[in-house]
């Protein structure tokens, strides 16, 4: 397998050309990526607010947002903006430092989160060992800092709406980490860069959808709970909790719950391209397309357009399911508390661990298609 | 065992029919994505009133006789009229009219009954202001006219559903002289009137 661009190496050793020395140079490199990803995550939000909000007017055959910048595409800024300059209220008789606290602790585990996403061969900010299951154990500690706004609120609707949150977080997690464990089964690994790795090398042929059909659905309803996206918005659902745990927040606080539910959408729609779409794999492996045409994959530009299109594709990959989840919001109505707990533990959980069995049993027979 | 296999199966279908709903509806609001917006742009684009619109009153005052009909067959006694009573022509003289729109239901019994047709429906229906009390509209803003949608060149004129052609719901982009659907009234009489004779 080809290395392609490592930006990180040759950075470093630009600067050690330039009298550097080694430990400073890569302490130089560390927070490039990381601000890079932090900038593309934010930016991640306003692209998926215009589209959450176009896709939805035209599926209601409205026209949506239009006049704040092209097509309503500062739309979200205008919103910001005004949620910056809003009054910052905490409520009588909260409890003023889990209220401020709330917020931050959800917003920051998504964004964590961030850290092993991988773009690239190399465009990750640390290919970590234990990889996804960071993003699992990062990811439970969101209900929590629901938990802690809604019962700081001083108003039971927050609390009602936390305490689903928290319920709902809970029952959902276990399907996802078994559906994320066949995933892991199969790749021999729990570094998201190895799961794409095993899926590389036949194009579209190769990846985890044909092979854990049923472990896709699964992850993708249970990250729809997780991000609490409508068909499971139960925490926050209007017309019986008001707003669930965001009702007494204002302001910047308000706009962090905002934040943090569009980059936790971005994240499960990136985690799932990652997991079973390919990641960055394009749909005919570059390997045949570099045979056919008789250029080397070595060749600089070769390498360049290769890695762009590998950003470029888990974009995509993940936008498409980013438009797949608004259109679902608009198709699917709301589940009842019941129903959303019977379909977590009682179909979600069976189903999951059957698939996990099933593909543990294909491992064992088929090697050689199921990662031996 | 037969039971829990026939549950499972049960079950196993429960769940696949469910699938097939959700694709169903995910199928229906996709279809929806393609369809024009129906987004009337309100002040740059406007409906035009039908013909039996109901809006804002226009009163002409010298054809007003002063005989207060409109005053009984309004459900509120709305109007004002303020006459005197003129010895040399011995007729009543009208002094002032008015109507209070931020009353009025806009019925239109007084435009039905007024024996001298000297009130009249317009198609105005822009009507807010910051204060209620320049809604009682006196004998002067009563006789105005409003302006014409479809002459004013700020403003997109747009067609009503019922006024578009059979099948079309989207005003937008019609082509210059497009029927609405069904016969115009004064097509219906035509054909009537051969039959009566």
């Amino acid at each position: 397998m080809e290395q392609g661009i490592d930006l990180q190496s040759t950075f470093v050793d630009a600067l050690m050309d330039l009298g550097v020395p080694l430990g400073s140079a890569k302490a130089l490199w560390l927070p490039l990526p990381m601000f890079l990803i932090l900038v593309s995550a934010t930016v991640s939000i306003f692209v998926t607010v215009w589209l959450e909000r176009k896709i939805s007017a035209a599926a209601q055959q409205r026209i949506g947002p239009e006049y704040a910048g092209p097509l309503g595409s500062l739309q979200a800024v205008a919103d910001g903006l005004k949620l910056i300059i809003k009054e910052d209220i905490t409520p009588a008789k909260s409890d003023p430092l889990l209220f401020t606290l709330g917020p931050a602790i959800v917003v920051i585990p998504v964004f964590l989160s961030f850290l092993i996403v991988p773009f690239g061969q190399n465009l990750v900010i640390t290919d970590l060992g234990i990889g996804i299951f960071l993003w699992i154990s990062l990811s439970s500690i969101t209900p929590i800092g629901l938990l802690m706004s809604g019962y700081s609120s001083n108003n039971k609707y927050s609390l009602l709406g936390g305490l689903r949150a928290a319920a709902q977080s809970i029952s959902y997690e276990i399907p996802l980490a078994l559906a994320v464990l066949a995933v892991v089964l199969m790749s021999n690994s729990l570094s998201t860069i190895d799961i794409v790795q095993q899926q590389s090398g036949y194009g579209i042929l190769g990846w985890n959808v044909w092979r854990q059909p049923v472990g896709f659905m699964i992850f993708w309803i249970a990250a729809l709970a997780e991000a609490e996206r409508l068909p499971f918005d139960l925490p926050e659902a209007e017309e019986e909790l008001v707003a669930g745990y965001q009702t007494e927040y204002s302001g910047m606080k308000f706009g962090l719950f905002f934040v943090g539910s569009y980059v936790n959408l971005v994240l499960s729609a990136l985690l799932v391209a990652v997991l079973y779409l390919g990641g960055w794999d394009f749909l005919i492996p570059i390997e045949l397309i570099s045979r056919w045409t008789g250029i080397s994959e070595s060749t600089p530009w070769l390498q360049v357009i290769t890695a762009s299109l590998g950003v470029m594709m888990t974009l995509l990959k993940a936008y498409l399911l980013v438009f797949l989840a608004i259109l679902l919001r608009w198709t699917v109505p709301r589940v009842r508390i019941d129903q959303l707990l019977d379909l977590g533990w009682k179909f979600l959980l069976p189903i999951s661990l059957v698939n996990l069995l099933l593909t543990a049993a294909l491992k064992l027979a088929f090697p050689i298609a199921f990662g031996g | 065992m037969l039971n829990f296999l026939k549950q499972v199966g049960d079950y196993a279908k429960g769940t696949a029919e469910a699938a097939k709903y959700i694709g169903q509806g995910l199928s229906v609001t996709f279809d929806h994505m393609r369809r024009r917006p129906v987004t009337v742009q309100y002040p740059y684009e406007k409906l035009i009133p039908s013909e039996r619109f109901r809006g804002r009153i226009h009163f002409e005052f010298d054809k007003c006789i002063s005989c207060e009909v409109c005053v009984r067959v309004c459900p509120i006694n709305l109007p004002v009229v303020d006459w005197e009573f003129d010895k040399a022509s011995k007729k009543k003289k009208l002094k002032h009219y008015s109507i209070d729109f931020g009353v009025c239901i806009f019925c239109g019994n007084c435009v039905e009954y007024c024996p001298t047709n000297c009130l009249s429906m317009t198609e105005e229906y822009e009507l807010a202001t910051y204060d209620r009390h320049e809604l009682n509209y006196d004998s002067v803003a009563l006789g105005r006219l409003p302006y014409k949608v479809t002459e004013d060149p700020m403003v997109t004129p747009l067609r009503e559903l019922a006024y578009l052609p059979k099948g079309v719901m989207d005003p937008h982009d019609l082509p210059k002289n497009s029927r609405r659907a069904g016969k115009l009234p004064e097509e219906i009489l035509a054909e009537i009137k051969p039959e009566s004779k």
